[in-house]
């Protein structure tokens, strides 16, 4: 054996310190999934994703489904123990019938425990589109025919509740992701500019994000979403929402990647890039705002949170989006009248989903903020 | 010092003009001036079209609102200053001046007392918390105070307004007094009548700006309890209690101060959920119901005085700071 090293022995090898050329991806990843609660913020995230995409899928009828004779039914429950008390082993429910008080007219739901209808998982139900031009009609979960299974109750509409929650994400979600990135945009550019160009250019800008800070932003929103017309199609509802919300949004990035650009500016890599000659759309966008991108997404997931409890908010007042379009606020809208409420607190179910999301965004977000700069140490 | 307190009152002014264009251009962004829409509104009540013209071309001359836009802006503000006159609100037939001032008051002392007692509650926690880091009450705390600031704050007020409705069947909401209390003079009967009434409101907006200060003081005084002189001040034999209340809570607590202007529209935001949602007559419904309206004078001058409170209370946020903590650079 010589001890001269072949070049395919020196490969398989372990080369010392071969633990430092991790990529940063793998650092922040490492440091990422340190923490519990930023793990926990992933999953819920990534869940009410997957409920808001294939909502049609875990629906167990047609999302779309109106059926004004079951309005307001409770919750179902699940059952494992029928009316003789005798223990089944595969989960049932039990349907609801309606009975009217002859005095007040008011309409009393109880379970017609004649018949139990076991829960099937993966069933053929209704057809649906999946992801808008798959069509299927698979189903999570389902009962036989003739037997509903409502888990959240239904709404005003005899709307499932559930499969409507998970619906409405895709508007919640994709309303607030939409606006974030909106505001993401605005706020890197006006940072960059501030930050690289300096002077008086930056003595504007920062004059302006202040004035932009300084507005209170709830009212303003308030105000603004109230002005869309009414007649406005969706389409346009969706995005003149997301505008709005973005409008108020990027004060806190734009400051933020100003000081990164601000401190990055004079470093030695960029005078080099400088001196070589190159451009400052190069630099700006080979050398600066990479380096900040961490930092960006850092913000997105934390900016996200607020713009959810604000559009649920508005739209839960009413001044937010309207039907077609479903949004978890706007699931919300009929606990406005107390009485609803009180006959039917199941309404309120969508709060779930919205603390969830938020809560999901804001581990995800404090996590990703620890790991974003992995060369730091704790 | 001085200097640097003139430079941000003049920077205040500025500010406070910006805010009075954009809630300007909010009143007359909808189409159709405002007496149109007022003329509309008569004609939808079933007032024959003579009387309902005439009723707009009065207000057109009363708000001039014939003159070009600017000159207009300038009126609104001059009415503003001089007369206290906001506009014209057709949905209560007054000017918005007064259901300004009538309310004003009870959006101050609501957002104040929330701010006071979030304040108090949220630092006393943080120096509770924060010798026992990492320990049970301080994720116990921590836990809470994620939910607290997740949580809806709409949400809570519904939930809140069920229990109390509902099932409690309490009467003491949606209004600040008890019907015999309404025209009382003030006494401590009165208060405690008050307090009993507007306690949720208070303890909604109150919790998200508790979470905050509880993690901003939280954070601070570790940041403090891991400085050099306080080592020293325990190596010199100091009890921990000593060194935590005399030496790093004065030290931490600046932060909070400068922090405040930053939780203030935090919890106005709040109060404004919270009195939508259980009706208080703040100026939080006022402003909603105008909005549903398009009574377009309340939400434009409302939004002004929002906008304008929080300017104000960043301002004393900030002299305050520049008089408790001399490390204040002033350039």
């Amino acid at each position: 054996m010589s001890d001269e090293i072949t070049p395919a022995a020196a490969a398989s090898q372990p080369i010392a310190g071969h633990m430092q050329n991790e990529s940063y991806f793998q650092l922040v990843w490492r440091r990422f999934r340190r923490s519990k609660a930023s793990l926990v913020g992933g999953c819920l995230v990534l869940t009410l994703i997957t409920l808001a995409v294939f909502a049609d899928f875990f629906c167990p009828t047609s999302i779309y489904h109106i059926d004004l004779k079951s309005t307001f039914i409770p919750p179902q429950r699940v059952h494992f123990i029928d009316k003789d008390g005798q223990f089944h082993l595969w989960p049932f429910v039990y349907n609801y019938t309606y009975t009217l008080n002859p005095k007040t007219f008011q309409v009393y739901w109880a379970e017609d425990e004649s018949k139990p209808y076991e829960i099937k998982f993966f069933v053929t139900g209704s057809e649906y589109k999946l992801l808008g031009f798959i069509p299927a009609n698979l189903h999570l979960f389902g009962v036989e025919e003739g037997g509903t299974i409502y888990l959240l109750g239904t709404d005003k509409m005899g709307r499932d509740l559930w499969g409507k929650a998970c619906e409405a994400g895709r508007i919640s979600l994709t309303m607030s992701l939409f606006g974030t990135l909106i505001s993401i945009a605005v706020g890197s550019i006006l940072g960059v500019a501030s930050g690289y160009y300096g002077g008086w250019i930056d003595n504007v800008l920062q004059r302006f994000t202040e004035f932009v800070a300084a507005f209170p932003n709830l009212p303003l929103w308030m105000a603004l979403a109230a002005l869309v017309p009414k007649t406005a199609d969706s389409f346009s509802v969706f995005v003149i929402m997301s505008c709005i919300f973005a409008l108020l949004s990027w004060t806190v990035l734009a400051r933020e990647v100003r000081g990164k650009v601000l401190a990055m500016r004079s470093t030695d890599f960029v005078l080099a890039a400088k001196e070589m000659g190159a451009s400052d759309a190069r630099i700006i966008f080979r050398h600066l705002y990479p380096n900040t991108l961490s930092h960006v997404i850092v913000i997105l997931t934390l900016t996200i949170p607020g713009v959810i409890l604000a559009e649920s908010f508005l739209s839960f007042l009413g001044i937010g989006i309207s039907e077609p379009l479903i949004s978890w606020g706007l699931l919300m809208r009929n606990t406005q009248d107390i009485q609803t409420l009180g006959q039917n607190s199941w309404i309120l179910s969508p709060i779930a989903f919205i603390v969830a999301a938020v809560l999901g965004f804001n581990f995800l977000g404090d996590g990703l903020r620890d790991a974003a700069d992995p060369y730091a140490t704790m | 010092m001085l200097n640097y307190l003139l430079r941000r009152l003049i920077i205040a002014v500025f500010l406070l003009i910006g805010i009075g264009i954009v809630s300007f251009i909010v009143i007359k962004l909808p189409p159709g001036d405002f007496a149109s829409r007022y003329r509309q509104f008569l004609l939808d009540r079933g007032s024959p079209q003579v009387e309902a013209d005439r009723a707009a071309q009065m207000l057109r001359e009363r708000y001039d609102l014939d003159k070009p836009v600017p000159v207009q802006f300038f009126l609104w503000v001059k009415g503003m200053v001089t007369e206290g006159k906001f506009g014209y609100s057709f949905a209560y037939r007054k000017d918005v001046g007064e259901l300004v001032a009538e309310r004003l008051p009870k959006t101050l002392l609501l957002a104040l007392l929330c701010h006071f007692i979030s304040t108090v509650v949220g630092v006393g926690l943080g120096i509770f918390v924060a010798p026992r880091k990492y320990g049970f009450w301080d994720n116990f705390w921590a836990i809470l105070a994620f939910i607290f600031t997740s949580v809806p704050r709409f949400s809570i007020a519904i939930i809140l307004l069920y229990v109390l409705v509902i099932k409690l069947h309490q009467p003491s909401i949606s209004s600040f007094f008890s019907p015999e209390f309404v025209i009382a003079p003030w006494s401590l009967e009165r208060v405690i009548d008050m307090l009993r009434h507007i306690w949720p409101a208070v303890l909604i907006a109150g919790l998200g700006g508790v979470a905050r200060n509880l993690r901003v003081m939280r954070g601070n005084l570790l940041d403090v309890l891991g400085a050099q002189y306080v080592q020293t001040a325990r190596s010199k034999g100091l009890k921990e209690r000593v060194v935590i209340m005399k030496h790093a809570v004065p030290n931490a607590l600046h932060t909070i101060v400068a922090y405040q202007g930053t939780v203030l529209p935090y919890m106005m935001q709040g109060e404004l959920e919270a009195a939508i949602v259980l009706g208080l007559p703040t100026m939080g419904p006022l402003f909603y119901e105008s909005l549903v309206n398009q009574d377009i004078y309340i939400s434009g001058s409302l939004l002004l005085m929002y906008g304008a409170l929080i300017l104000v209370g960043n301002l004393l946020a900030d002299i305050f700071l520049a008089v408790l903590d001399p490390r204040i650079r002033y350039s």
